[in-house]
């Protein structure tokens, strides 16, 4: 499947719409930024069906990787619960999915901490996981309350980073993430998309806090570029976003903020590296 | 691009994102008004592409077409906010 946009080529040409104009557009994103070489990891990715209709597979994410120069991928289950809410299913996909891919996908898994996540977890410890993704609007959880304390706490035992939503949604972050890093010493947390959801309150609670580190996915330009690129992480937040504007968004914050070329190689690579306990 | 060129697209931009995502019809009509504000601007290229969608494909309709031209019109929409943003914090 050739994509475009970060949407299926075919798809936009049955639908009338003219893919190669688009995939020329699309071409010159980052036409007169100089990105460095270094390797590209993306921090944030879905692998599944979520219930609202997204969507991708495994070989399309790495068809998307290898477009985009992206050497890894951490990979996590799209909101797809399950019946028991447990994400057993889908992180049982995630952890296939990089076991035919290693090197390329690393396995986080997707745990409810309203909902069997300690079964959860050892499952896919066991299997492989690296990581723990929670999402408290779509299942519905503060990140202070005792449950997630408790998941998070559990992770962070296995050496895992917990990589929390904070996009959209209506509850305010700062206060609970505080009190979520203060409740578990030694946790590693990534907040997504550069905590817009509350990003100026996050900023001034976790300045130079050593346990926290945001994801670039659909993420804030003017929220970025106040952020310590030491402390980012590259994310596209497939197939939510897609690489190109994702890429073009860190080329951007670079310039405004006037990042090192060793600070942007360490925001598209090399701080998710050494998060995950990889060779850079 | 001056910054209140970048200001004033940047806000036709939110405005056509949370129409993109809540499938409501008024994105068509709120993505030209946003081309027009991008006009002859360097992120204009971008939001003329997603108006095109907009005027080829019904994009709160139903059905994979209508579904991939809504996110490209998005991504589109994303990368003309980002630069729009870059030129009024530069």
């Amino acid at each position: 499947m050739t994509r475009v946009w970060g949407e299926d080529a075919a798809a936009l040409v049955a639908a009338g719409a003219d893919a190669a104009a688009l995939a020329a557009l699309e071409d010159g994103l980052l036409d007169g930024f100089a990105l460095p070489a270094g390797p590209r990891w993306d921090a944030h990715t879905h692998l599944g069906r979520d219930a609202d209709g997204h969507a991708l597979d495994t070989a399309g994410l790495v068809a998307d990787m290898d477009r985009w120069g992206v050497a890894g991928a951490v990979a996590f289950p799209a909101n797809e619960p399950g019946d028991d809410g447990s994400f057993t299913v889908a992180n049982d996909a995630v952890l296939a999915a990089a076991a035919a891919h290693p090197g390329r996908i690393v396995p986080v898994c997707r745990a409810d901490p309203r909902a069997g996540w300690a079964a959860a977890v050892d499952r896919a410890a066991a299997g492989g996981a690296r990581g723990l993704k929670l999402h408290p609007v779509a299942q519905g959880f503060a990140p202070e309350s005792p449950e997630c304390v408790a998941c998070v706490a559990a992770a962070t035992a296995l050496g895992w980073p917990v990589l929390f939503h904070a996009g959209f949604g209506a509850r305010r972050l700062a206060g609970p993430f505080r009190d979520l890093a203060a409740a578990v010493p030694g946790a590693r947390l990534i907040l997504a998309h550069g905590a817009r959801g509350d990003a100026r309150a996050v900023r001034e609670a976790f300045a130079g806090h050593p346990g926290v580190w945001f994801d670039t996915s659909l993420a804030a330009l003017p929220d970025l570029v106040e952020l310590p690129p030491g402390r980012l992480v590259w994310g596209s937040d497939r197939p939510y976003g897609e690489h190109g504007t994702a890429l073009q968004l860190v080329a951007l914050a670079a310039r405004v903020a006037g990042w090192s070329p060793s600070e942007v190689a360490g925001v598209l690579g090399g701080n998710l590296l050494a998060l995950l306990g990889e060779p850079a | 691009m001056t910054r209140s060129e970048a200001v004033r697209l940047v806000a036709a931009l939110g405005a056509v994102e949370m129409a993109l995502v809540r499938r409501d019809p008024v994105a068509g009509p709120l993505l030209a008004q946003a081309a027009r504000a991008a006009a002859g601007l360097p992120p204009g290229p971008y939001v003329s592409a997603a108006a095109a969608l907009a005027r080829a494909v019904e994009l709160h309709g139903p059905g994979p077409g209508a579904a991939a031209a809504r996110k490209a019109a998005q991504a589109l929409c994303r990368a003309a906010a980002q630069a729009a943003q870059g030129a009024a914090l530069a």
